[in-house]
């Protein structure tokens, strides 16, 4: 089994490369089933991988290569098959497929140069992604987590002729070069400290890191965390990355790539449960940008931009988790949310289907009669997200609220407050989109459709998948085994146990639960008869303008750094590099003029010099080195 | 022994070759089968499957080093001949005669790679040279060139006489012409060599600075290059220099120490001038022939180096450097014969009109600049690096350094004026043989680029 694992990430590559080299020739149908029938493979791959970890345990680090050899460091490229790369993989390749075949239909408007171009980067991004949580140690990973960026990079560009879109691909990069920076930084730390990057052996040799190092290490490890999955302060990407084709944002955007934070602290959580500090700060930046951003979703009319500020709130709830100690509740929220995310995200790219590029939700509403899948499936993932039993988002949201009981209760009433707003402004999206009348345009009420099978078919998967995804964690108050818990224990090593008492827990439960379905009742009885249409006022329009933070970005980072740079540009660079470099060439253009007068075609001069050239040599020899101790002792 | 006999043999085939016939074509392919039979013969000599030996009582010395140097400096000439060999009849009616006096030169090279007495250096250099004064005025009713060969003459007689004096003084204080002297031990307190001793070594350091144009004894050059026919000047400023370097190598690796502190100034002096004269005044220069008599002195500025560092990396690298430096120079001069006009505006655009000729005139440049993946990237390297192992001698290396810097201008003029500047570079006939030459003397660089060990490891197996 072990020798199979390559095969995952070599599927999507293959993909990557042929629909990449083909696209100018291949048919539309051709790079779908390629681009699909790649990530199909690593699936089933994954899949036997997964049965086989299940029943046997985890395997040993599979080396492929060594990659790169000094004589004190020695980086293999190899792969790390254990429970929780395993869970990522089916979440990676599953979710991923059914992505795939909904593009295939999504984008099929698009040249066939294009579409291919599109497979061959979705392609590439799940190889990229199939090799972070593959990588067994932190330089793969480091491989992946940089070939995820320049992915979503390329994709949230990927209609690079409008300027705006590729103003945002530009900000996700540079915001996620940011973090990239802290994780590379505590990559050389760990390099420096205990020469290796293995996980085996970091892990094995963390208790002789002073608490400083570790400290160290864990926060710069934290800040790649926070430029990937979006966290306070680098998360304005998130919502612009909206820019790229809808799937898209539901893959890279909501499902994988901005987990990988997530994924890459859980893997390191014997470390980051060393310090204190760290995880303190985990759980305060986590309830932060949960609740801030779900402040800001609540105002927005962009069907995708709710969704993406949603994504936003549910990886501060995951961090959160994280930063309580509770990685599986963590781990758990990924995959719920990976479920029930992706869902919305494709019904809302359905919607914008049907609607013909529309994303404003004040001109839909009443899309329930006609897009009778897309309603039903988005309803169910709305439940999912707001958290209501027995939706899989009910049991890994109250488990993380439950931790966050456990280790402060500020952070629980928090937590609730925010899900409580989730729960709203989901069902006022819901609402709006689907209940009340139409507001849309005559045009596009005639042309209202609902979507393809291609495009439903992995809607009610992911549906499904929402409804019944939490049974893997039930909890043992409710007569659960918490399977993914015992499966995950191996791995996630350093999880916090706690207690709560029994009678408390259901009250906990039952006042989240009553919490959330209030606000749904009151968001549907109030968006779905009369819209918000107008622009918000007030404090609404903080929110509506989300709170001004790109804008404090640009006064007080963006405008004095490119103020530094002009200056830089016009007096240093020009005057001063430029003027040595110019005055470098003119000096010895103008030298070159005048020595060459030295050639001067006569036998007699020539024969003069090099006498006294002769003169000179020998006046040297007669001083007998004195010159060259003289200028030995100068330098 | 081999080589030394066999080209003085072929020289005089040579000359009686031109009374049995007058096609040159003819000429020219008994000349490359002797360079051949001669590159045979010398590598026979190396792995002693045949040799002649004839007793010269200790006044030859056959080394693998000089013995590699010789095989280097034969193939580099069989490289020119065939491309520049047609060339020739260009210059004037008696073919035979310049292939005649290659092959004296080749023999005087051959005696400077094993000379083991100062005598022998002396015939060595002066069999090396007389022959290249009558090249230099081959083109008879040429004035520049006749200019050149009397310059040369003048100037080269000039040297000879330092040599002389140098040669005389040092034989007053050891009886004998021998160049192999104890070498005192380190810890021994500073031996007193006198006053003739040390001053004859400078005499002769003067000469044979001369004779490979290190500045400020380089007047010569840019003259008699730019005078000299360009099919012979490519001869005089490759195979020859780099013999000149390797009797200067070798006389000084058991010399300097009787001139101590004083050498410790005034190598680096000269190293210093000759690649501020060469590098600076190539600059300023409109004929690319003139411009490569420049980048010449330069080149020596860097082959230098290897006297100055005297260790066991320099001497692969000066043999590195030898071939490296031989191979592109020979190359751009081929081309250079066939322009008709020898002004960087002569190159204008030839990308256009003769794309392989540009492409393969840039790896040339390319390697004559240091640019890695060719030839000359290893050879400055091995020089450089060897000045740093031996003398920790950064400050030697940086200024180098910087003066590569400076060539790279130069250079590139030339590779600009071929690819960016419009015109219509004009040449005259070429053939499909002369591509395919220059393309195989281009790969040759780039695999010495990427494989110098590929030479190297002749010095040792």
């Amino acid at each position: 089994m072990n020798k199979l694992v390559y095969l995952i990430p070599l599927f999507p590559l293959i993909g990557f490369l042929i629909n990449g080299l083909g696209r100018k020739s291949l048919s539309k149908s051709l790079i779908g089933v390629i681009g699909s029938g790649a990530i199909l493979a690593s699936f089933a791959v994954s899949l036997v991988l997964f049965f086989d970890v299940k029943a046997n345990g985890a395997m040993a680090v599979n080396p492929l290569f060594t990659f790169i050899q000094t004589s004190t460091l020695k980086i293999d490229f190899a792969f790390q098959v254990d429970q929780l790369s395993c869970l990522f993989l089916l979440i990676i390749t599953g979710i991923g497929f059914l992505i795939h075949v909904y593009s295939a239909s999504y984008m099929h408007e698009e040249e066939p140069q294009h579409f291919g171009r599109y497979f061959a980067y979705l392609n590439l991004f799940v190889f990229s992604m199939l090799l972070l949580v593959l990588g067994a140690n932190y330089v793969i990973m480091f491989i992946g987590w940089e070939g995820v960026g320049l992915c979503s990079y390329l994709l949230i560009g990927y209609w690079f002729k409008n300027n705006n879109y590729n103003a945002a691909a530009k900000k996700a990069f540079v915001m996620n070069r940011i973090g990239d920076l802290g994780f590379l930084l505590a990559v050389f730390w760990i390099i420096n400290k205990l020469g290796t990057v293995n996980y085996h052996d970091v892990f094995a040799k963390a208790a002789t890191l002073s608490n400083f190092d570790v400290t160290a290490i864990t926060l710069l490890l934290f800040v790649g965390a926070m430029g990937k999955s979006a966290q306070i302060p680098l998360y304005t990407w998130l919502p612009d990355a909206m820019a790229g084709p809808t799937p898209v944002s539901a893959l890279i955007h909501a499902a994988t790539m901005v987990t990988a934070g997530i994924y890459m602290i859980a893997r390191s959580n014997v470390l980051f449960s060393m310090s204190e500090f760290t995880m303190h700060l985990i759980a305060i930046i986590g309830l932060a940008t949960a609740l801030f951003s779900a402040t800001i979703a609540i105002k927005q009319n962009d069907i995708k931009k709710v969704l993406a500020y949603s994504t936003v709130s549910q990886l501060g709830y995951m961090f959160l988790g994280l930063g309580c100690g509770a990685y599986t509740g963590a781990v758990f929220h990924v995959m719920t949310h990976a479920f029930f995310k992706a869902l919305l995200f494709l019904g809302a790219g359905s919607v914008i289907h049907a609607m013909h590029h529309e994303q404003d939700i004040r001109n839909m509403g009443g899309l329930k009669k006609k897009l009778p899948i897309t309603h039903i499936t988005f309803l169910l993932g709305c439940i999912a997200i707001s958290g209501i039993p027995p939706f899989s988002g009910f049991f890994s949201k109250d488990e993380i609220l439950a931790a966050a009981f456990a280790h402060n209760k500020v952070y629980w009433i928090l937590g609730v407050a925010g899900a409580a707003m989730t729960a709203f402004y989901m069902f006022r999206l819901y609402a709006t989109t689907f209940l009340g009348n139409f507001r849309g345009t005559h045009d596009q009420e005639h042309h209202l459709h609902e979507s393809p099978k291609a495009m439903t078919i992995p809607l009610i998967v992911l549906a499904i998948l929402s409804v019944i995804g939490g049974m893997v964690g039930i909890p043992e108050l409710m007569g659960g085994h918490h399977e993914l818990h015992h499966f995950l224990s191996p791995v996630l090593v350093s999880e916090k146990a706690y207690e709560i008492e029994h009678s408390t827990e259901w009250m906990l439960m039952g006042i989240s639960v009553t919490i959330a379905a209030i606000a749904i009742l009151f968001a549907v009885n109030k968006f779905s008869k009369k819209p918000e249409m107008q622009d918000a006022e007030g404090f609404g329009k903080v929110l509506a303008n989300k709170w001004y933070v790109d804008e404090l970005y640009d006064t007080i980072i963006v405008k004095p750094l490119e103020a530094v740079a002009n200056c830089f540009k016009n007096i240093i660079e020009k005057s001063g590099i430029d003027g040595a470099v110019n005055g470098v060439g003119k000096f010895v253009q103008y030298s070159s003029r005048q020595v060459r007068l030295l050639q001067s075609g006569q036998v007699g001069t020539y024969i003069l010099f090099m006498v006294l050239a002769f003169v000179v040599i020998v006046l040297i020899w007669i001083n007998d080195g004195h010159i060259y101790r003289f200028i030995t002792k100068l330098f | 022994m081999n080589s030394i006999i066999v080209s003085a043999l072929l020289g005089v085939v040579m000359m009686f070759s031109g009374i049995f016939t007058t096609n040159k074509t003819a000429i020219k392919n008994v000349a490359i089968a002797g360079l051949l039979i001669l590159l045979f013969a010398n590598i026979a000599d190396t792995y002693g499957w045949y040799k002649i030996t004839v007793d010269a009582k200790g006044m030859l010395e056959f080394t693998r080093f000089g013995l590699l140097f010789n095989s280097i400096a034969i193939f580099s000439t069989l490289i020119y001949v065939i491309l520049s060999g047609s060339d020739f009849a260009k210059v004037g009616t008696y073919v035979a005669e310049y292939f005649a006096l290659i092959f004296f030169v080749l023999c005087g090279v051959s005696i400077l790679s094993c000379y083991n007495t100062l005598l022998m250096l002396f015939l060595g250099v002066e069999i090396m040279t007389i022959p290249l004064y009558i090249l230099a005025g081959t083109d008879k009713k040429n004035l520049k060139s006749n200019e050149a060969s009397l310059k040369y003459f003048l100037m080269g007689a000039f040297s000879t006489g330092i040599m002389l004096m140098g040669i005389a003084l040092i034989y007053g204080v050891n009886g004998n012409f021998g160049i192999a002297f104890d070498i005192p031990a380190p810890t021994s307190p500073i031996p007193n060599y006198g006053i003739l001793l040390p001053l004859g070594l400078l005499f002769m350091f003067v000469s044979m600075s001369f004779k490979v144009s290190a500045a400020p004894f380089h007047f010569w050059t840019p003259d008699v290059y730019d005078g000299t026919p360009a099919v012979f000047t490519s001869f005089m400023a490759t195979v020859v220099k780099a013999a000149g370097f390797i009797a200067f190598i070798k006389l000084f690796q058991t010399h300097y120490f009787q001139l101590l502190a004083s050498w410790k100034i005034i190598l680096p002096l000269v190293i210093i001038l000759t690649l501020f004269i060469g590098n600076i005044t190539a600059v300023f220069q409109q004929s690319v022939k003139r411009m490569l008599a420049y980048s010449s002195i330069a080149q020596a500025g860097f082959m230098l180096f290897a006297l100055y560092s005297n260790n066991d990396l320099s001497n692969e690298g000066i043999l590195l450097y030898a071939a490296a430096y031989s191979f592109a120079t020979i190359g751009i001069f081929s081309v250079l014969v066939k322009m008709k006009d020898y002004t960087f505006e002569g190159f204008n655009g030839l990308a256009k009109t003769q794309p392989v000729l540009a492409a393969t005139t840039t790896v040339f440049l390319l390697s004559l600049a240091g640019i890695p993946l060719t030839a000359g990237f290893f050879a400055k390297y091995f020089m450089l690096s060897s000045a740093i192992k031996q003398h920790n001698g950064f400050f030697m290396v940086i200024i180098a350094v910087l003066f590569a810097a400076v060539s790279v201008y130069y250079y590139f003029r030339v590779i600009q004026a071929m690819y960016f500047k419009q015109g219509d570079a004009e040449t005259t006939e070429i053939n499909g043989r002369f591509k395919l030459g220059l393309v195989l003397l281009a790969a040759l660089i780039i695999l010495l680029g990427v494989m110098p060990n590929m030479l190297l490891q002749y010095l040792y197996f």
